[in-house]
């Protein structure tokens, strides 16, 4: 076997204890931050379509600076800028910004999606009676959701890769584990590989859950 | 049952209804014909509040619209709607797009709700649909389907926006033989159409729309063999 596959190995299994303690935290800073961003993302998507301008105002306000500005002037902000009024714990500080930097993006996904189900869908409910929210609710937000899926997807492998900024707070997730490793170690390039490594294969079991979950939609109804 | 009163509607600059007065009594089906852009489809779209009337009344089984949305929606489920292009709810298995209106606006149980939608599925032919999915469906099929959920509201009114333009040739006449036979059991309905033969046979009035006016109104023998107005008779050459 070639060396470097030996020092990679014997890295891995130096160091598997540390990074799958920090596996945890990355998948628990993701989850705070795609269950957030998804509340986040629907709230603001629902008040961009509103029809009144203060709440789509509100919205576009919240989509502009979230979305213009970098996650990790957003966590820094939310640990070290606000301390005078309100002190967060840096793993909690870390998963708000993330789910309010993806509610952002998911706003602008669920906002499509709603959009894009044909109108003939909520004409056919109102001519049913059934009033605006019941409309929203039953008909056109299920098939909006379906639609989602795929970019909303797209969205949490992003927050899963992102979640590695919040080493610049100190939580003990994978890229904060990597750096103390590496620079304990003297062995940057294993270890950065290994990390690597890491992201990697979540994300893959990511995919491939989500795409089994789209399967299953697909097969059920059409 | 429906009264319109000197109905105006615009879209922007485009004035698309002029003042129509129309009444249509219980039991009576009603045919509205036209050219595209006569009118017709934005008339009946008026008559469920999809479109909102810039001036007149619209009055519904003596009860007239006050702008409160829950007066709105209660109308709206007095008035049966079916669209050209069906809009079924595709999420929904068959039964589940007939029991939705029923079970979260008139509040009825379960079990109530699929009771009724069973009969109404054995009424258009589709026993055998009931918990497949829209897309498994042909098009006649879902105008069938369509039909049956609107009736589940037990409407006084029902109305038809072109119910067969989207289908092909085939299968326009299993629709046309379920509104047959809703129109033979007394129902009110008012129908936009291209189906003359359907006109003939079924409307008790025929209507002709041109340029947001009324121009004609006649029982079907009148209308195709004696129409007072020279556009109905172009309109006539037209379509036969």
């Amino acid at each position: 076997m070639p060396e470097i596959l030996v020092t990679l190995y014997e890295v891995l299994k130096r160091t598997y204890p540390g990074f799958l303690d920090a596996v945890v935290i990355t998948l628990q800073l993701t989850a705070v931050g795609v269950v957030l961003g998804s509340l986040l993302g629907l709230f603001f998507a629902l008040l961009k379509l509103s029809k009144s301008k203060p709440l789509q105002w509100i919205a576009n306000i919240y989509i502009t600076v979230i979305r213009g500005t970098p996650l990790i002037v957003q966590i820094t902000f939310l640990y070290f800028g606000i301390v005078e009024f309100v002190t967060l714990s840096n793993f909690w500080a870390g998963a708000i910004a993330l789910g309010v930097h993806n509610g952002a993006y998911i706003a602008e996904i669920f906002r499509g999606a709603i959009q894009g189900i044909d109108k003939g869908q909520s004409e056919a409910s109102s001519s049913l009676g059934m009033s605006k929210t019941q409309t929203m609710k039953r008909i056109v937000f299920p098939q909006a959701l379906k639609r989602s899926i795929p970019p909303l997807g797209n969205q949490f492998i992003i927050a899963l890769k992102d979640s590695s900024l919040v080493y610049v707070i100190g939580v003990a997730e994978l890229f904060s584990i990597a750096n103390r490793e590496a620079a304990q170690s003297f062995q940057p390039f294993e270890t950065y590989l290994v990390v690597g490594l890491y992201y990697l294969v979540l994300v893959m079991i990511f995919s491939f859950l989500l795409r089994l979950y789209e399967n299953k939609l697909d097969v059920d109804k059409d | 049952m429906l009264t319109a009163k000197n109905i105006h509607k615009s879209f922007g600059e485009l004035e698309v209804l002029k003042g129509i007065d129309l009444q249509v009594e219980p039991q009576e089906v009603v045919v509205l014909v036209g050219v595209s852009g006569s009118g017709k489809s934005t008339l009946l779209r008026c008559f469920n509040f999809l479109e909102m009337i810039n001036s007149g009344e619209i009055i519904i089984d003596g009860k007239q619209i006050n702008g409160k949305k829950d007066n709105l929606n209660k109308i709206r489920a007095e008035v049966g709607m079916v669209f050209q292009h069906f809009n079924l709810f595709p999420h929904k298995t068959v039964l589940e797009n007939i029991i939705e209106a029923p079970m979260q606006v008139k509040k009825k149980k379960k079990a109530d709700a699929i009771k009724h939608a069973k009969q109404l599925l054995e009424k258009v032919g589709l026993s055998d649909k009931a918990d497949v999915y829209p897309s498994k469906l042909s098009g006649g099929q879902k105008q069938r389907v369509a039909i049956a959920r609107s009736l589940a509201m037990e409407p006084k009114v029902m109305l038809f926006d072109e119910p067969t333009s989207a289908l092909d040739p085939e299968l326009v006449s299993e629709v046309l033989a379920v509104m047959k036979q809703l129109a033979e059991e007394g129902m009110t309905m008012v129908v936009v159409t291209h189906e003359m033969r359907f006109a003939k046979e079924v409307a008790d009035r025929i209507i002709m729309l041109d340029e947001g006016r009324i121009i004609e109104s006649a029982d079907p023998k009148t209308f195709f063999e004696n129409p007072s107005h020279d556009r109905t008779r172009q309109f006539i050459q037209l379509v036969e």
